[in-house]
C-alpha cells in the first residue's frame, strides 16, 4: 500500500466545534534531559489533527470509517490516528516548553524549537530540534532522519566545541535514559507492528471516541497492551493507557488542550503521567506554523551547524 | 591592585557594550555562567610550585546577535585565578562574524573553535589547537578546544561540501609547561616544574608562509559520513629539539613543520555507531627520517564503536595505531642513551557514561591505555544537577606509567582531584 500523501487533496479546516475539545486527565511523560529530551520531543512535537488528512487517508484506503453507522476497522483507525498525530500537514515548526515534575513536585524546564518535514506520508520524516534552555544545552541542535521500521539516523551538534556527533539509535524498544518515555512513544510506533481490536465506542469528555486495544506482534519492552481513545470525528488521540506485562497500568498519555493552527487541529498541551513513579511531564507548543515550505536541504550538516533563522529565531 | 582595577575597568566597559548591543538589536541574546573550580594535586612528589591544580572563579558571558544578512557570536571569559598567585584574566574565547556569500558559501571569520574528525578524544585529522592544561585541571569539556583566529569558508554543493580554514598565525596546543602541571624532561632525566623549568617554546616566525591551512571535503553517502582531510602547518606540540640560536650548547624545543593527508568514515552499524579514521603525517622538517630530534613521518589510524548498553548506560571503545616510517633510519641516527620509540604505537580507549535519577546524576569514565608504552590516563567525573541552573561536579585525573618518557607517563606526577560548581543562565 502506498501512503504517500496526495497534497492536492487537502481540504479546508474543520469547523470550530470540532476543535473545541475539552481538557482531560493526566498523561505523564517521564522525561529524560539533554539529548534524550531532544529526541523525544523532536518526535513528540506535533500531535496535530488535520481533518483534511483524515479525509484523505480515508479515501486513499477506501475505508468506511468516516461513515457514522458502520463499525470501523481497528487497524484502519490506528493508521488514521497515527497519520493525524505524526504526519499533520507537509511540514511544521513550533516552540516547545517542557516541564518535568517529579514525585516531590520539583520542576525542571526545557525549551526548544522544533521543525518537522514529511517526506512520505506514514514513512520517512526529518526532524530538527534547537535547544534554548537549560543553559548547558543552549544552542545545541539535534537532527533525525526517521526511517520507519529501520534504524534512524541521528546527529547532534555541540556549538561550544564545534562538534558534530552521530548518536546510536538502537533504542526504539527501550526507554530513554532515566525516563519512562520510550523512543517509539515519540516517533510514532508504526501501526503494523501491533494487532488492533476495537473494544467499544465510548464517550470521553463529552465526545464520541473509539477505544482500541493494541497488542504488539513481537514481544515489546515498551508495553504489553495499549488502550487508545481516538476521537471518532477528527481521529485525534485523546488518551492512551500503557499496560505492562503484569497487566498493571504503567503510564497514561492525555491531550489536554487542542487548538487550530493554519487549519490543522493540534494538541498543544499534553501530559504524560508515570503512574508507578508518580511523576509527570507536560509539553506545551506555541508559535505553531504549518506548511511553511520547508526544504529537505534544511536537514543537513550545513543547517545543523547554522540554525535556519527563517524558522528558528 | 592595579591589575584588579584594570580588570574591573575592562569588565565594566565590556558589560556596557554588551548592554547597548543587546538593546539595539532585536535578535540579540545574552547568556552565560559563573563557575568555581578547585583542584588539588595528590602526588606529593610533584615538582610544581603549588599543591593546587586549580582555584579559580570564572564568569562567561555569551552574546549572540543576528540579522537577515549576518550573525555575530561572542563568548568572553573573566577569570580570577589564585591557584598560585592571584591573577585576573580576560579571555576572548570566541568572537566571530558569520554570513553567506551567494547561496552555496558560508563564511565564518574571527576567533573561533573548530573541530572535525571522528575520534573521541583522539585527534588525527583535527589539527586545531587543544588545551590539555584545562583538560587535566577539570575545566569543562569546551575548554579542551582552544580557539584560533581564522577565516573559514565552506562551500556546499551537490558533490559534497568543502571546508577551508586559514589561520594566519600558528595556534599551538597548550600543554603542561611546568607551572601548573609538571612534565618529564629527557634532558634533565626527570620530572620538572617550577622556576627554571617553565617551558615556553618559540612559535614559528610571524611570516605569511607560516600560516596554517586546513581543508576537509565531506559527503554523506547512504548512511555514511565520509570525509577527506588536508593540513599544512606545524606539529601542534613542541616535539622538535634544536640547538638554541642564542646558546648553541643547549637544546630548545620548537614546532616542526607538518603536512597531513587523511580520511574518515562514520556510520550507524549493529545498533551503534562505528567510525574509522586515518592520516599520513608528513614530517616536513625530517622527511628522510634521519633527524633524531624531530619526529619521523608516521601513519596514524583509529577505529571506534559506540552503543547504548541499556537505557542509562552508553559505552564506547577505540583503538589507535601509529606507525613510524623509516624506523630503521631513526634507530641508526638515534644518539646513545636516548630512549628509543617503538615502530608501532598502540592505544586503547574507552568511555562509559551512566545516567541516573532522570539524568540529574551523571557518572562518566574515560580511560586511555597504551599496551606498547604501558601507560594509562583515566578521567572520572560525577556530576549532579541540583536545579536547571546549578550543577556540581567532582572529578579526578589519574596517570599511571612504567616509564616517564611515554605519552601519559610524561605527566605522571599530576594526579589530581577537583570540585566544580556552576550556575548558568
Amino acid at each position: 500500500m502506498n501512503w504517500k500523501k496526495e497534497r492536492s487533496e487537502k481540504v479546508k479546516s474543520p469547523s470550530s466545534d470540532e476543535r473545541m475539545l475539552p481538557a482531560s486527565g493526566g498523561r505523564v511523560w517521564s522525561i529524560a534531559m539533554g539529548v534524550a529530551v531532544a529526541l523525544m520531543l523532536t518526535l513528540a512535537q506535533f500531535s496535530p489533527v488535520a481533518a483534511e488528512e483524515v479525509a484523505a487517508g480515508n479515501s486513499a484506503a477506501g475505508n468506511s470509517a468516516a461513515q457514522e453507522n458502520t463499525v470501523p476497522d481497528a487497524a484502519q483507525l490506528m493508521k488514521e490516528a497515527h497519520l493525524v498525530m505524526f504526519y499533520a500537514a507537509d511540514d511544521g515548526v513550533a516552540e516547545v516548553q517542557m516541564k518535568i515534575v517529579n514525585s516531590r513536585g520539583k520542576e525542571r524546564l526545557r525549551e526548544f524549537a522544533m521543525m518537522r518535514l514529511d517526506l512520505e506520508e506514514g514513512g520517512k520524516q526529518d526532524y530538527y530540534t534547537y535547544f534554548r534552555k537549560p543553559h548547558d544545552v543552549s544552542r545545541m541542535s539535534f537532527m533525525v532522519h526517521k526511517l520507519p521500521k529501520e534504524t534512524d539516523n541521528r546527529w547532534i551538534y555541540v556549538p561550544s566545541v564545534d562538534l558534530i556527533k552521530r548518536i546510536s539509535s538502537d533504542d526504539k524498544a527501550s526507554s530513554f535514559v532515566g525516563s519512562d518515555f520510550t523512543y517509539e512513544d515519540i516517533s510514532g510506533r508504526h501501526w503494523t507492528e501491533d494487532t488492533h481490536k476495537l473494544l467499544k465506542e465510548d464517550t470521553y469528555n463529552s465526545r464520541k471516541v473509539y477505544v482500541v486495544e493494541s497488542i504488539p506482534l513481537e514481544k515489546y519492552k515498551g508495553f504489553a497492551r495499549k488502550v487508545t481513545f481516538i476521537d471518532a470525528e477528527n481521529k485525534l488521540i485523546m488518551k492512551e493507557e500503557y499496560y505492562n506485562a503484569k497487566g498493571d497500568l504503567a503510564r497514561i498519555f492525555t491531550a489536554e488542550r487542542v487548538e487550530e493552527h493554519d487549519g490543522v487541529l493540534t494538541s498543544v498541551f499534553r501530559k504524560m503521567e508515570n503512574v508507578k513513579k508518580k511523576q509527570y511531564t507536560t509539553v506545551e507548543f506555541s508559535s505553531i506554523r504549518y506548511n511553511v515550505g520547508m526544504k529537505e536541504s534544511i536537514f543537513t550538516e550545513r543547517f545543523l551547524k547554522n540554525p535556519p533563522r527563517e524558522f528558528i529565531k | 591592585m592595579i591589575t584588579m582595577m584594570r580588570f574591573i575597568q575592562k569588565m565594566s566597559v565590556t558589560m556596557m557594550i554588551l548592554a547597548v548591543v543587546a538593546t539595539a538589536a532585536a535578535g540579540t541574546e545574552i547568556s552565560g555562567f559563573v563557575q568555581g573550580l578547585y583542584g588539588y594535586g595528590s602526588d606529593r612528589n610533584n615538582p610544581v610550585p603549588s599543591e593546587l591544580t586549580a582555584s579559580e572563579v570564572r564568569l562567561q558571558m555569551r552574546l549572540e546577535s543576528y540579522s537577515d544578512a549576518a550573525e555575530y557570536f561572542g563568548r568572553l571569559d573573566f577569570v580570577y585565578d589564585d591557584y598560585l598567585e592571584p591573577e585576573y584574566r580576560m579571555i576572548l574565547r570566541e568572537g566571530y562574524l558569520k554570513f553567506s556569500v551567494g547561496s552555496n558559501v558560508d563564511m565564518k571569520i574571527g576567533r573561533q573553535v573548530i573541530t572535525w574528525g571522528t575520534g573521541d578524544l583522539i585527534f588525527i585529522n583535527d589539527l586545531f589547537p587543544k588545551d590539555y592544561q584545562s583538560f587535566f585541571a577539570g575545566r569543562d569539556d569546551q575548554y579542551l578546544k582552544s580557539p584560533q583566529n581564522a577565516v573559514r569558508a565552506t562551500f556546499y554543493g551537490g558533490p559534497g561540501s568543502l571546508d577551508i580554514v586559514y589561520t594566519p598565525r600558528f595556534a599551538p596546543d597548550i600543554t603542561p609547561t611546568g607551572e601548573r602541571f609538571s612534565y618529564y624532561n629527557p634532558m634533565e632525566g626527570g620530572y620538572v616544574g617550577g622556576e627554571g623549568f617553565i617551558m615556553d617554546p618559540a612559535l614559528p616566525d610571524a611570516e605569511v608562509a607560516n600560516g596554517e591551512v586546513a581543508a576537509r571535503y565531506s559527503k554523506y553517502i547512504g548512511t555514511i559520513d565520509a570525509a577527506l582531510y588536508y593540513y599544512r602547518g606545524f606539529y601542534k606540540g613542541p616535539v622538535g629539539m634544536a640547538p638554541d640560536p642564542a646558546d648553541p650548547a643547549t637544546m630548545t624545543a620548537f614546532y616542526p613543520g607538518l603536512q597531513v593527508f587523511g580520511a574518515s568514515l562514520r556510520s550507524p552499524v549493529l545498533g551503534g555507531v562505528f567510525w574509522t579514521e586515518g592520516g599520513y603525517y608528513d614530517s616536513l622538517d625530517d622527511s628522510e627520517g634521519d633527524d633524531p630530534f624531530i619526529p619521523n613521518s608516521s601513519i596514524q589510524s583509529l577505529v571506534g564503536f559506540e552503543r547504548a548498553v541499556n537505557q542509562s548506560f552508553t559505552a564506547n571503545i577505540q583503538y589507535q595505531n601509529i606507525m613510524i616510517t623509516d624506523h630503521d633510519r631513526y634507530l641508526e641516527t638515534l644518539p646513545m642513551g636516548m630512549n628509543e620509540e617503538d615502530e608501532m604505537y598502540h592505544l586503547l580507549t574507552s568511555r562509559m557514561t551512566m545516567l541516573f535519577l532522570m539524568e540529574t546524576l551523571n557518572v562518566s569514565l574515560f580511560g586511555f591505555y597504551s599496551p606498547s608504552e604501558e601507560d594509562f590516563y583515566g578521567r572520572m567525573a560525577v556530576s549532579y544537577r541540583f536545579t536547571d541552573e546549578v550543577t556540581m561536579v567532582v572529578g579526578a585525573n589519574v596517570f599511571e606509567s612504567a616509564d616517564p618518557w611515554t605519552k601519559f607517563g610524561m605527566f605522571d606526577r599530576n594526579d589530581n582531584v577537583y570540585m566544580k560548581f556552576t550556575y548558568g543562565l
